[in-house]
């Protein structure tokens, strides 16, 4: 992080900015380079070592990345035995995953915010919402079979695991506003309504943002679990479950790759989503 | 105008009540460049907090043009905290114009006067950067411009330049004495530096140390801009800090 120098008369500093901001895209881009050259590298590596492993265990349980890669494409032209390939299989995971989040933060986020401006209701409410809130995704499962069926149980459940750390990082990320933007407001005369809205909201925005990130990888750990105890045909969950009873082990791990792929690809689409909203912040990187 | 009669402020903690000030009377006129000096901790800012509202007095009152201090419009105040405090995800027109915002001034008048004030400031050119774009001194600048914008009839603050260094210091206060002498307006500014005081002022209260009570009360009749190295100055910073000890 590039510190800017103090440097008065005042006139000076536009030039200065303009030279100090030059640098840091030069050292930016090579920072980019180094940080591709290293995961290529980690990624080259670890196939490395999966694939010795393999080799040395010598176990059809334990398939190297050339075996891994042949079925990859089989599946990604072919499909599997019922015909469905894999981009169609990612692709029903992905809708259900993002229907739950979608769901999830359209209910955790505005309740955060709310309980978060108004802590007594908070407090006034944990008996109920904390025993709640650690009751694992996964117990959910029977309520879920029971009462809910299709898309729905999918996005219930990945809407029970979402919820409530979505909901404790909103709120938190709403309470911690910084005294001082409040007492500013307050001199100038500012209104409840005028501190809630255009300070202490947009001042938790980047971590509300954070926090739908993080709370990714409890969504794609709820629709495999919720996938594997259903009786439908398609969904990554799906795929690994029929061929681990198959023992195709090669194909449940084409399954695990791609949920892990598709992780990441959301992931990153979140952080450019956040780089783009929240310039201001310098630590917002990589 | 602004009216102290005998202020107490006391804080309850676990360990106790902590008197923070006792007994606190003045009365400061209109225009008046007041420079509370006191040691650190002896209760200057909560003193500034409860003349803004912020924070009631536990006894006594203050009276701003006869009424106790309203945070909901009935007086225009302006506040310098020690920290810029500037919003992050505002540039720094919109940091500026947040108090015509609240008052609900229209948007092309709100900018037409920040476009005017930064450039009183030496800040032409940089409406539209952000926070974290510019100078810790240029923060500050921002800061006194979003509490000036608002025409206040009282001006508060809080140690404004203590974390800046000697030169940007300078010219900060330069500036702002520039700026007051343009606009006067009465100001209350709190330092514990007798430099910065002698500089600024027209008038020093010295506090003691915690209960803050009034030590001294002087008048200083320096002709304005002052110079440091003047023999004036000078002599009047040994004579107040011979004073002082
Ligand atoms: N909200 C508070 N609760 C308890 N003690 C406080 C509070 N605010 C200030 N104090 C105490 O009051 C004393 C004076 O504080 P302050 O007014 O900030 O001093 P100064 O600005 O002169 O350095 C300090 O000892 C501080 O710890
Ligand atoms: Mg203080």
């Amino acid at each position: 992080m590039a510190k800017m120098r103090e440097v008065e008369p005042v006139v000076e500093i536009g030039e200065m900015t303009a030279a100090v901001s030059r640098e840091r895209v030069q050292k930016l881009s090579r920072d980019r380079r180094r940080v591709i050259g290293f995961n290529s590298l980690s990624l080259l590596l670890f196939l490395l070592l999966w694939e010795g492993s393999s080799r040395l265990l010598h176990s059809v349980f334990f398939p190297g990345p050339l075996v891994v890669s042949r079925t990859f494409v089989v599946l990604l032209v072919e499909g599997d035995i019922q015909g469905y390939t894999l981009p169609y299989h990612a692709y029903v995971s992905l809708y259900r995953v993002l229907l739950g989040f979608g769901a999830a933060c359209l209910t955790a986020i505005p309740l955060g915010i709310i309980l978060g401006l108004w802590r007594p209701v908070y407090f006034g409410t944990r008996v109920v919402s904390e025993p709640l809130r650690f009751i694992p995704p996964l117990a959910w499962i029977p309520m879920a079979i029971l009462f809910f069926s299709g898309l729905g149980r999918y996005v219930f459940l990945i809407w029970v695991g979402v919820f409530f750390p979505l909901f404790i990082l909103t709120m938190n990320g709403v309470s911690t506003a910084s005294p001082t933007f409040v007492d500013v407001a307050r001199v100038l005369g500012a209104s409840r309504s005028f501190i809630a809205l255009r300070i202490i909201i947009p001042n938790a925005l980047p971590q509300i943002v954070g926090a739908m990130r993080a709370v990714m990888s409890p969504a794609w750990m709820c629709i495999v679990a919720a996938e594997m105890v259903a009786a439908e045909l398609v969904g990554l969950g799906q795929l690994i479950n029929n061929y681990a009873t198959l023992l195709r082990m090669d194909i449940v791990i084409v399954g695990m790759i791609s949920i892990g792929i598709l992780g990441l690809l959301l992931n990153e689409a979140l952080m450019a989503v956040e780089r783009a909203l929240f310039r201001y912040r310098q630590e917002v990187k990589v | 105008m602004l009216e102290y009669r005998n202020v107490h402020k006391s804080f309850d903690t676990e360990a106790g009540s902590l008197v923070v000030i006792k007994d606190f009377t003045a009365s400061i006129r209109e225009g008046e460049f007041v420079v509370l000096l006191g040691p650190s901790g002896c209760g200057k800012s909560t003193l500034l907090r409860i003349t803004a509202g912020l924070e009631p007095p536990s006894r006594g009152e203050v009276l701003i043009d006869g009424r106790a201090p309203d945070l909901h419009g009935r007086h225009r105040l302006g506040f310098v905290f020690q920290e810029p405090a500037l919003m992050p995800w505002r540039d720094l027109v919109s940091n500026v114009t947040l108090g015509l915002e609240i008052r609900r001034i229209a948007k092309a008048e709100r900018n037409r006067q920040a476009v005017e004030i930064l450039r009183l400031l030496g800040l032409q050119g940089f409406e539209k950067y952000y926070p974290h774009q510019v100078s810790g001194g240029m923060k500050h600048r921002v800061a006194i411009a979003r509490a000036y914008i608002v025409d206040p009839i009282i001006l508060l603050m809080d140690e404004p330049f203590v974390a800046l260094d000697a030169q940007t210091r300078e010219s900060l206060q330069r500036d702002l004495q520039d700026l007051w002498q343009r606009r006067k307006k009465t100001v209350i500014f709190v330092t514990h530096n007798l430099e910065e005081a002698i500089l600024l002022g027209t008038r020093i209260v010295v506090l003691g140390k915690r209960p803050a009570t009034v030590q001294m009360d002087y008048e200083v009749r320096l002709a304005m801009p002052r110079d440091p190295v003047s023999r004036e100055f000078v002599d009047l910073r040994h004579e107040l800090r011979g004073m002082l000890a």
